[in-house]
């Protein structure tokens, strides 16, 4: 007998139209028509992120994604930006560390122009390159990390819980901005060898998601696409696998920051193993959600922290990361927080989530995955996302099942293997006691 | 070596034909609300939005930041829940529900899965006629609030707009103040005053509740009706004055330097009055305006300052309409040792747009916002946004259509004479970064504005 609430079916159908082809050149092409709107996106994934960076060229995925958009054979220096926005698109890119993503999304009788567009700088970024250009968006770049990183409360505090989760040489030991001096080091040469090497049909995955039938984006596609060659070289995947830590890890740092917060972070399995979705629901019920355990306890009942957030990063190569982020309260020592979050984690491992909560949380799950469904951008990234790095186009539509299937059980082994207290990371920031003003 | 491929020609464009925001069913309620309703098909998360029209000025003075205490509130328990019992209610069903003040008034959002919209309005009954604003809960929420102004002081983005308003608005405005209190209003605030504040002032008359999402299948009017339609006016409620524009100081016109020592960049906020949405001569060229200086890599300020000098991530000039009156700001940040440069550059290029646009960038600009519409309106979301958006200011959607089809009547001309009635060179600009380093070179600058600058520490 089946009963609970956990066991029936818990969340809503999803069946969004998937349509597939690959191309001669290796061009994995998506499709999903939807007749709603008058607009169509238009998202390429391209199989290169920052985990490919060599040392001493930290940063250069993102810079190089950035001269993406200072002209190739036939487009000049800011145009594919000014000729987009000028037919009603609305575009950007951005790096991580397992890609890169190119995106629009035009009103559909501007297709034909971003699919040109884009072939033009996928297949022909090289013929326009230039020295000027580099050094423009270097600059640019650095200012970027200035904003985000360097200029900002806590602005570190990632890039110090990758590199002390993740040893060095890892390929996610150093966050995808990279460093100043890496920056400062990257050439025009840098520039063509990437390119060559990672650029081209072969490792990307091309999405239209909106008013369009499939036979006719396939055939759209094959037209500014199909004479690409095939030549880039994806790289392996999987291949620098990480068990969890078997001591806890920590680093301390005494800032300018106006409170304590502490960074736990657990080694993770990769994105496309089940244990990855398990250990995604236990922090859930650690510190994701306004009823969590954390939340409860450190920001409720006791007011130790004054905010708790958890979420879960998936990668592809060997590992993936889980963190919870807590803001002190005043008057609270650190160390008081840190160690009733191993108290929780404890309790978690030894006695697995409630039905109450894993219903909770599969509902916040069905609630935010259709959300981010509801729009043709983030539908079409969602599509890339999974048909390159985990090879299922279908995948926008399964995940709510396999979510769904999961069970308290697994989610307690799960935690049990890889939220070990003994392997966690601790990056606290806490605030440095200024000297009284004379 | 290149590729041995043929290129194929740039293909033409069709454009899209005018777009029309899409049409809403509405009803007032025998209680006064207002209700607005849009069948988006496709989109299976509902957007449900409360818009509750409040002028900040009725907080009392020594309790600023009632309001917003009390809109974070509501869903901390009623009178048959508490907080913790309420929380998960909303979380079992994944309802999504958050709440807050501004200039405007309050405003609830509640998404939620198409299957449970019946659940989620009766939640929302819930928090607007049986919040028990427990004392424990109240007393958290202020100080996290405390937490939340230390945490906006350490941002520079934040510091600088604190400053602004400061700087901006006359002193005995709201407006000159932030809209969630400070340390000295918060931190006095209790439970009791929370409680008077929602029982005075939080009525359906005069209030827009907004549903977008997929109705096929639902009865909207009924499941809104069903749940608010007992939720009745205060005892003594008297409907708020009809809004008026904030005055500004008399001395705006200035530089504020706000100071933080070795800051490796600066913030840069410009500002001058803007216009509302009910402006004269139609709003329709402003988010032109704001799209041609500074809306894109290629838009005339980061044209110079981001892809000519590599100084900037990147600097946005928006016009913000208030219910009555508004700003025109341009904004972001510049690398520390050419602040003085940029700043001068960034003035020199918003002073010298009185002289004019080109037809080609305002033909792009009036392109660009009309023909976003489709996809920037798209999903129920942002449907349900723009509409309670325009609640506050008594404005229905049919403004968003009747502005997309002005646009075509937008030319060079209608441009400069909009962009010349507000930018009159009385910046209000605030600075934060390294005052020891950027102080003097800013007041060497020829800019009447730059004759007064003043450094602030803190």
């Amino acid at each position: 007998m089946v009963g609970g609430v956990a066991y029936r079916r818990p969340v809503a159908d999803i069946a969004y139209p998937i349509a597939e082809r690959t191309l001669a050149n290796g061009l994995r092409v998506v499709v999903s028509e939807d007749h709603t709107v008058p607009t169509v996106t238009v998202n390429l994934w391209v199989g290169v992120g920052s985990r490919h960076e060599p040392a001493g060229r930290t940063g250069f995925a993102h810079l190089f994604e950035h001269l993406m958009f200072q002209g190739s054979r036939n487009v000049k220096s800011g145009e594919h930006f000014s000729a987009l926005m000028a037919e009603g698109g609305r575009l950007n890119a951005t790096t991580w560390f397992d890609r890169t993503n190119y995106f629009e999304t035009i009103p559909k009788g501007a297709l034909e122009l971003a699919l040109w567009l884009e072939a033009d700088r996928h297949g022909h970024l090289l013929d326009a390159v230039t020295q000027e250009n580099l050094d423009n968006q270097r600059d640019v770049v650095k200012e970027e990390k200035r904003q985000r990183y360097d200029n900002v409360p806590y602005g570190n505090a990632l890039t110090d819980v990758y590199a002390t989760v993740f040893p060095d040489g890892h390929p996610y030991h150093h966050p995808t901005i990279g460093s100043m001096e890496d920056l400062d080091a990257a050439s025009l040469e840098d520039v063509h060898a990437f390119f060559r090497h990672y650029y081209g049909p072969n490792n990307s995955v091309l999405t239209i998601v909106g008013d369009i039938e499939p036979e006719d984006a396939f055939a759209k596609v094959e037209t500014y696409f199909g004479s690409l060659p095939g030549s880039a070289q994806p790289p392996p995947r999987d291949v620098h696998h990480l068990d969890p830590l078997t001591e806890p890890a920590r680093l301390e740092r005494l800032e300018d920051v106006p409170n304590d917060r502490l960074h736990l972070a657990w080694r993770l399995p990769v994105d496309s193993d089940e244990d990855y979705l398990a250990c995604s629901l236990a922090f859930d019920v650690l510190g994701g959600l306004s009823t969590s355990r954390l939340v409860q306890r450190l920001v409720r009942d006791e007011q130790s922290a004054t905010a708790v957030h958890a979420h879960t990063m998936g990668f592809v190569d060997g590992v993936s990361l889980g963190l919870l982020i807590i803001d002190v309260a005043a008057g609270t020592e650190a160390s008081a927080v840190e160690a009733a979050v191993v108290e929780e984690v404890e309790r978690l491992i030894a006695e697995g989530p409630t039905d109450v909560e894993l219903e909770s949380s599969l509902a916040e799950t069905e609630r935010s995955w259709l959300s981010s469904l509801a729009s043709q951008e983030e539908r079409a990234d969602l599509i890339c996302h999974y048909t390159l790095l985990a090879d299922d186009s279908h995948y926008v539509n399964t995940l709510l099942d396999r979510v769904g299937a999961i069970g308290r059980e697994r989610i307690k082994t799960a935690a049990a293997a890889y939220l070990q207290p003994r392997s966690r990371t601790v990056v606290s920031y806490l605030v440095e006691e200024q000297e009284a003003a004379a | 070596m290149s590729t041995p491929t043929v290129d194929i020609p740039r293909p033409d464009v069709i454009p899209p034909e005018p777009y029309t925001f899409p049409v809403a069913e509405r009803r007032t309620l025998p209680n006064g609300l207002e209700v607005v309703v849009y069948d988006v098909p496709g989109q299976y998360v509902h957007s449900v939005r409360l818009s509750v029209p409040l002028p900040l000025s009725r907080e009392p003075r020594e309790q600023e930041g009632v309001a917003t205490i009390m809109a974070r509130t509501l869903d901390e328990g009623t009178e048959t829940h508490s907080s913790s019992e309420f929380a998960l209610l909303l979380e079992r069903k994944g309802v999504a529900l958050g709440a807050g003040a501004s200039e405007a008034g309050i405003s609830i959002d509640v998404d939620v899965a198409k299957r449970h919209l019946e659940y989620a309005l009766d939640l929302l009954r819930q928090t607007l006629t049986e919040p028990a604003f427990p004392a424990a809960e109240v007393a958290r929420h202020v100080k996290q609030r405390l937490a939340e102004i230390e945490q906006e002081r350490s941002v520079a983005a934040q510091r600088g707009a604190i400053e602004l308003i400061a700087t901006f608005f006359d002193p005995d405005e709201r407006s000159s103040r932030p809209t969630a209190g400070t340390r000295d209003t918060v931190g006095a605030i209790t439970r009791d005053d929370v409680a008077a504040f929602h029982a005075r002032e939080v009525s359906p008359v005069g209030a827009t509740l907004v549903l977008a999402g997929d109705l096929d299948d639902v009865d909207a009017f009924a499941a809104i009706e069903a749940a608010l339609g007992g939720w009745s006016a205060p005892e003594g409620w008297e409907a708020p004055p009809e809004p008026v524009a904030a005055r500004t100081a008399a001395n705006r016109g200035r530089v504020v330097l706000v100071d933080r020592p070795g800051s490796v960049q600066t913030e840069l906020i410009v500002a001058t009055p803007g216009p509302d949405r009910r402006v004269d001569d139609g709003w329709a060229p402003y988010p032109v305006l704001g799209f041609v200086l500074g809306g894109s890599p290629n838009a005339r300020v980061d044209a110079v300052l981001r892809e000519e000098k590599g100084y900037t991530y990147g600097i946005r000039s928006v016009f913000r309409p208030r219910r009555r009156g508004g700003l025109f700001l341009t904004s972001g940040s510049v690398r520390g040792d050419v602040t003085v440069e940029s700043l001068d550059i960034l003035l020199t290029i918003l002073d010298g747009a009185r002289q004019g646009f080109t037809d080609v960038e305002t033909k792009q600009g009036v392109d660009y916002i009309a023909m976003t519409a489709a996809s920037r309106y798209a999903t129920a979301d942002a449907i349900a946004d723009e509409a309670a958006t325009l609640a506050f200011e008594g404005l229905t959607t049919e403004f968003t259509t009747a502005t997309l089809r002005d646009l075509a009547e937008v030319d060079p001309e209608r441009m400069v004479d909009a962009y010349g009635r507000f930018a009159d060179g009385s910046w209000t600009v605030i600075v934060v970064g390294d005052a020891a380093a950027h102080a003097d070179g800013i007041r060497a600058l020829a800019h009447p504005v730059a004759q007064d600058v003043t450094v602030v520490t803190g």
